[in-house]
């Protein structure tokens, strides 16, 4: 008896939680001593931090559950989640009262309520429905949230006559609050899909075809010689370069397009083999396909770090004047935040590889999954509704129109009409399971695209955001 | 075999209503704006672009079948007719079925009904009139109101709440349609224009984005602009102060903001732009006198004005280039930008009485400012500024927020609210013979959570039957169907 418990919990847990601990101990200390040199403590700069320190430990010991299915791992991520929950929570506070409007008006503010609603999210759906391993799928994301903001200029920038209005408020905060219902409505579809006994072989190939497309929208950048085009940065006014109304200025960082196709290569062979292996009908090339996994995951981390130094800073030709100029990391957030997810999501494919069993008997039954799911949707969809009439009604206001036909606009209406389409197919066609969780699925992937897609790779009105 | 005209009619209207058909209108418009947003669309982006964008023959084809202003093209209006068309037959086919819930609801169920319901329970009893009495007070408890039905044969409760909930999706979907209604006035009816005031002026002409001119009934007349700045630079606000005179008379009068603008006989007046035009409002100068005779005067210069600097000598602004250029001798301005200025004036002396063309800054070949008894130097440079209006006229837009109401009140129904419906019937039980309180409930949305409230229903209803006499000789004969 004894044997058998310990074999289904290799460790104790004691020296995970021990060693976050220490780490988190360690970190906050470092950043104590950073307090007493510049002699404040609540500014948010160091909330910031702090919230980092909590919520990558709470990642940690999330992942730490995923992976060995200790139980107290659990317990003190919540603990972590909260303790970033509330060091997040005085910083959405600080820049309030700072900049004297919600944190809504740059993409640095509103990450930074993106990543707060996520993390309360977070902690309803483990203590209401008892999903417990949301965390290991949220958190991290959470994670490059606030890494992001560490890059991203953050001071307050004073609002553009445009933007100060409370509709805009309205808009932004049912955008957030939307955007993230619809988040967990994708873990949820994906922990569907793993207690509905979908293959490990199908999240496969669904992890390659994301990270290929994550590639593919990188290598929109490719320039003709081997350069990758970045944005190009303003260094004395932090702010991007543009060459003429909303047209943004690119610098090409010669060789490392090769290096991106490089990378997009790794990234195809993982589905390749798969489509071999369900060509030939031999499963023995899905064991090379994950060891492909494994090699893209390295050079997709190779990627990430030397994106991270060339683009940190350094100056560059562009192909739009003459001269060099600098670019930085917070020109090209989008870039940043692609690289890491696609780490993340292999990572989680990694995950659900090696440890299905462990992850399956923490999670509840697939009717209690689809049941949530649709349920989130239940919530996201009205606040979708609500977003786009406030948007339109600010729109109104500001520009003499509520409806532009302009890309951010266009792409929130298809969103609204998948989500549509979800409802209409499972409250009259009775869809359910696999089916609707698919739907569910391609849904937070048009919002994904509406979110990220349309302000990297199509231009609009919604030049702030 | 031709078909009938009603046959056609027929097969149409199914067509129409199916939900198959909305769907795959649904991808249209999804696959179309989609095109819309990747596609470069005119009059939004500046020809030129599209040029170099994309290469002539394949401009000349997105211009032939409308890609290149997709939201415009009279095959996306058609598509947007259809999913409105598709909308009313579906709803209006579904509607007899739902209007039968509403209006007649079905208060006393039948055998059949009672056999096939899927959530039931059933309380073996001793006397029909005091279970049914029980089961009234729990329900009362639990906020459900019984009616008492009365048929020739039985005596049952039928209880029900919410019975709205059966019309929510019907109310989403008029709201939808209210919304394209009002789309469809505004593109047929509505326009959206821009005017540039300076202060001082005013006009009734508005330039239409097509390219035309649209003359308003009245004109708008702007009686001062400005901007304020924060301490970067940026702009902090843009206003302008506005007065609508009609037939001659000042009729409404505002200080617009940018999100904050006029309305007069629905046709609304936007703060789009601030500027400068490019012309000289005030220049000031300090002019001290070449043999010192007089003391340092600094003066302030309007166009074409004279100011007299001594009893002898006079000053006056004749020119005002922004940007210039000398080119053969001759001056020239490059844009209307104030990048390059310079001033021209002509001073004059009794004594001389030639006139000499002073320039600041001083020109070569142009410039006599050596023959000026006067020097000049520029203090200040006060331009002219204008305010950029967007003039919108969008008559269905009530329409659209009326409807955006409607569909925010019909989701919550959709969503939230619940048509409950629970049936009290006494029964004779086929199989002990025994009497029997047979319970039903139906939702029409959210099942799992009715089941629990059912079962706690049943639960309340059977200890409150339990402390009469009777109940004692109770079994465990209550049931959950099992789907």
């Amino acid at each position: 008896m004894a044997r058998a418990k310990v074999e289904q919990h290799p460790a104790t847990g004691i020296t995970l939680i021990t060693m976050v601990g220490l780490s988190i101990a360690f970190l906050l200390f470092i950043a104590f001593l950073n307090v007493v040199k510049t002699g404040s403590i609540l500014n948010e700069a160091n909330l910031l931090y702090a919230a980092l320190v909590f919520y990558a430990g709470a990642g940690a010991l999330y992942l730490g559950f995923g992976i060995t299915g200790t139980d107290s791992y659990v317990k003190f991520a919540s603990l972590a989640t909260w303790a970033g929950l509330i060091a997040n929570t005085g910083a959405v506070a600080h820049r309030w009262y700072e900049a004297g409007h919600p944190p809504f008006a740059s993409i640095y503010e509103m990450l930074l309520s993106f990543v707060w609603t996520l993390a309360a999210l977070t902690l309803i759906a483990e203590k209401r429905y008892a999903v417990k391993v949301i965390g290991t799928v949220t958190m991290p994301v959470a994670i490059v949230g606030v890494v992001l903001m560490e890059l991203l200029p953050s001071e307050v920038r004073p609002l553009v006559p445009a933007l100060q209005s409370t509709w805009l408020h309205v808009h932004v905060t049912l955008a957030m609050l939307a955007y993230a219902a619809c988040a967990l409505s994708f873990a949820l579809a994906m922990m569907f899909l793993i207690q509905d006994k979908v293959k490990t072989e199908l999240f496969l190939a669904a992890t390659s075809i994301f990270t290929i497309g994550i590639y593919a929208a990188i290598l929109s950048r490719f320039e003709r010689w081997g350069g990758l085009n970045v944005i190009a940065w303003d260094t004395e006014n932090k702010t991007e370069v543009f060459i003429a109304r909303n047209v943004r200025m690119f610098v090409t960082i010669p060789e490392l397009g090769w290096l991106m196709l490089l990378v997009f290569v790794a990234v195809c062979v993982p589905l390749l083999l798969y489509i071999v292996s369900r060509v030939k009908k031999n499963d023995s090339f899905l064991e090379t396909a994950n060891k492909a996994v494994f090699v893209s995951i390295l050079l997709q981390a190779l990627a990430l770090v030397f994106f991270i130094l060339r683009a940190r800073d350094g100056q560059y030709p562009s192909l739009d004047a003459e001269g060099l100029y600098a670019t930085s990391l917070a020109a090209s957030p989008f870039i940043l935040a692609a690289l890491v997810g696609g780490i993340f999501a292999n990572l989680l494919y990694l995950l659900l590889l090696w440890r299905r069993e462990d992850l399956e008997r923490h999670l509840p039954d697939a009717d209690a999954l689809d049941r949530i799911t649709y349920k989130t949707i239940c919530i996201a969809f009205p606040l979708l509704t609500l977003m786009i009439a406030a948007g339109a009604f600010w729109a109104n206001r500001a520009w003499g129109s509520y409806w532009n036909w302009d890309p951010k606009e266009t792409w929130a209406a298809i969103t609204w009409l998948v989500y549509a389409g979800y409802l209409h197919m499972r409250i009259t066609r009775g869809w359910r399971g696999r089916r609707a969780a698919y739907f569910a699925i391609l849904g937070f992937a048009v919002v994904m695209f509406t979110f990220f897609g349309v302000t990297y790779l199509l231009q609009g009105l919604h030049a702030y955001a | 075999m031709a078909p009938s005209f009603r046959s056609v009619i027929r097969s149409t209207w199914q067509t129409l209503s199916s939900i198959k058909t909305g769907v795959i209108l649904i991808i249209l418009v999804v696959i179309f704006s989609a095109a819309g947003t990747v596609i470069l669309q005119r009059p939004m982006t500046d020809p030129d672009d599209m040029q170099r964008a994309y290469s002539p023959g394949m401009l000349r084809f997105l211009d032939a079948v409308g890609l290149t202003d997709v939201f415009h093209a009279h095959w996306f209006v058609a598509l947007m007719i259809l999913v409105s068309l598709s909308i009313i037959a579906a709803s209006v086919q579904r509607f007899p079925n739902a209007w039968r819930y509403f209006a007649r609801p079905y208060k006393s169920p039948d055998e059949g009904f009672r056999r096939v319901l899927p959530i039931q329970a059933q309380i073996p009893i001793s006397n029909e009139e005091q279970a049914l009495s029980a089961a009234e007070r729990v329900l009362r408890r639990s906020g459900y109101k019984s009616e008492h039905i009365v048929r020739t044969s039985s005596f049952s409760l039928f209880s029900e709440k919410h019975r709205i909930s059966e019309m929510a999706v019907y109310i989403v979907h008029a709201s939808l349609l209210l919304i394209f209604l009002g789309g469809i006035v505004d593109a047929l009816y509505g326009w959206r224009g821009f005017v540039a005031l300076t202060p001082g002026n005013s006009s009734n002409q508005v330039e239409i984005k097509t390219g035309t001119t649209r003359a308003l009934p009245f004109s708008i007349r702007c009686d001062g602009t400005g901007e304020e700045t924060y301490t970067d630079g940026t702009p902090k606000k843009w206003w302008s102060k506005l007065a609508v005179v009609d037939n001659g008379r000042e009729v409404s009068r505002k200080e617009i903001v940018v999100n904050d603008p006029l309305v007069y006989h629905g046709v609304r007046f936007y703060q789009a732009s601030f500027g400068r035009t490019g012309k000289l409002d005030q220049l000031v100068l300090s002019a001290a006198p070449k043999d010192g005779h007089a003391p340092v005067q600094e003066i302030s210069l309007a166009m074409n004005q004279t100011i007299a600097l001594d009893s002898d000598t006079s000053v006056q602004l004749v020119e005002f280039i922004p940007d210039f250029v000398v080119e053969d001798g001759h001056v020239y301005t490059r844009s209307t930008d104030i990048a390059n200025p310079a001033v021209h004036m002509i001073v004059t002396s009794k004594k001389t009485n030639k006139p000499v063309n002073v320039w600041l800054p001083e020109i070569d070949g142009v410039a006599e400012n050596a023959a000026s008894p006067y020097s000049f130097t520029p203090k200040d440079l006060k331009t002219g500024l204008f305010t950029g209006l967007q003039v919108s006229h969008e008559p269905g837009q009530w329409a659209v927020w009326a409807g955006v109401v409607l569909m925010a009140i019909g989701l919550t129904f959709v969503f939230y609210v619940v048509h409950v419906r629970l049936w009290v019937v006494p029964v004779n039980d086929a199989r002990s013979g025994g009497p029997m309180l047979w319970i039903g409930g139906s939702v029409n949305r959210n099942r799992d959570a009715f089941e629990e409230t059912f079962k706690k229903l049943v639960e309340q209803i059977r200890s409150e039957l339990k402390p009469q006499p009777a109940a004692e000789a109770e079994k465990p004969a209550a049931s959950m169907a099992a789907k």
